[in-house]
């Protein structure tokens, strides 16, 4: 539940995480602390709150977006998502540059779940998924990429540079970790790491206690704002509530049937904390192109 | 300066058993990420008022975002700070402006 490891009893994975947390193992200290209480408790408090935590009875899905509210949408949030209310054209450019390599990736995972499922309804999602993110469907419907490296071009950053830039620091360590996960998780888990996600551009969030939208959407009606830049902005606007929706329905429903609800919350989880090293890469790339 | 003693000085955490100096003084940290966030946090508002110590730091947040004040005599700094989780370094600091 904390790093991957499985315990059978939550009295075993009480003792397992108080042996990390008396070294001072900021993964699992940070856990604690998150997740369940900055207070120091013994083993026994500790295993029933560790029972509660993941036996809480709302569901995976609301969990998850719950979640996600907190992190991303609560109170103080993400300075990315911040910035990205109006957006200013060096924000817009951090995104195009390290967005495009987290794009690469998320391919990759979505093919491992092809991979690795047996489900049709699974297969299908994912194929759509490809050909939404990167494939396209002629000139009509470009892939969320193609859109993507459009914005940068029309903000006067070429496609080559965009491609030839390499990830900042942070951006690679998340890349890292997702790739890790497509290539030793279990499709499940890589179905929540990664749609779980989506759920930064879920417009409904705001209904259920987002403070702010991804952006707001006002720009989409400024016209001083370039046309590629709306395109990029509404296609994700648009397609990602039903999107990620059905994707959180598809976590649920299958991690329920093969039992692993708690794998699927650790490896949510860890995705969230990469992707929030992501959205600062995206800031810190963005400061490369302030005085330009 | 001015720190809890029983729980971590910028989290507020109990759990862990990390000891650090800051400025000089011995402090309890959760871990040593808290511990390398939390004397960040203390070099640049040092760097950024130009006074050679803090009296106390007012924290309020998480890791989310945290809003803070550093108090100095009758003075207060307050900023907003946000730190890399993995390696406590400042990632954002905004100096809020007293109103
Ligand atoms: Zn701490």
């Amino acid at each position: 539940m904390v790093c991957g490891r499985s315990s059978d009893t939550y009295s075993a994975l009480a003792e397992h995480i108080l042996k990390w947390a008396a070294s001072s193992d900021p993964g699992h200290v940070m856990w604690l602390n998150r997740n369940i209480t900055k207070q120091k408790v013994g083993e026994e408090e500790l295993s029933g709150l560790l029972e509660a935590f993941a036996t809480d009875a709302t569901t995976l899905a609301s969990w998850m977006k719950q979640t996600f509210i907190e992190r991303f949408y609560g109170p103080r949030p993400h300075p990315f998502v911040r910035a990205l209310q109006r957006p200013t054209r060096a924000t817009l450019l951090g995104y195009v540059v390290e967005h495009q390599h987290f794009l690469r990736q998320w391919v990759r995972s979505a093919a491992s779940v092809i991979a690795k499922t047996d489900r049709r309804d699974v297969t299908s999602y994912e194929i759509d998924n490809i050909v939404t993110e990167f494939g396209g469907q002629g000139s009509d419907a470009p892939a969320h990429y193609e859109l993507l490296l459009r914005m940068g071009e029309a903000l006067g950053l070429p496609r080559e540079d965009v491609l030839s830039t390499s990830p900042l620091p942070r951006t690679k360590q998340a890349l890292n970790f997702w790739a890790k996960l497509a290539e030793r998780g279990h499709w499940v888990e890589i179905m929540a790491a990664m749609h779980g996600l989506e759920l930064i551009a879920n417009r409904d969030l705001v209904e259920e206690g987002a403070s702010m939208r991804y952006f707001d959407p006002a720009i989409l009606k400024d016209e001083a704002v370039p046309e590629a830049v709306k395109d990029f902005l509404r296609e994700g606007y648009e397609a990602d509530v039903a999107h990620s929706e059905e994707a959180l329905a598809l976590v649920e429903k299958y991690a329920k049937e093969f039992g692993l609800q708690d794998r699927v919350r650790a490896a949510y989880l860890q995705s969230l904390d990469a992707f929030d090293l992501h959205l600062n890469a995206r800031l810190e790339r963005g400061r490369d192109y302030e005085s330009a | 300066m001015k720190v809890r003693e029983a729980a971590c000085a910028l989290c507020n955490s109990e759990w862990g058993d990390h000891w650090e100096e800051v400025d000089g003084q011995r402090m309890f940290f959760c871990c040593w990420v808290c511990a390398r966030a939390f004397d960040h946090m203390v070099q640049e508002v040092k760097r950024r008022t130009g006074w050679e110590a803090l009296d106390e730091v007012k924290i309020e947040g998480d890791y989310r975002g945290r809003e803070c004040a550093a108090i100095r005599g009758a003075e207060a700094y307050r900023f907003r700070l946000r730190f890399d989780p993995e390696t406590g370094e400042l990632l954002v600091f905004e100096p809020i402006a007293s109103v």
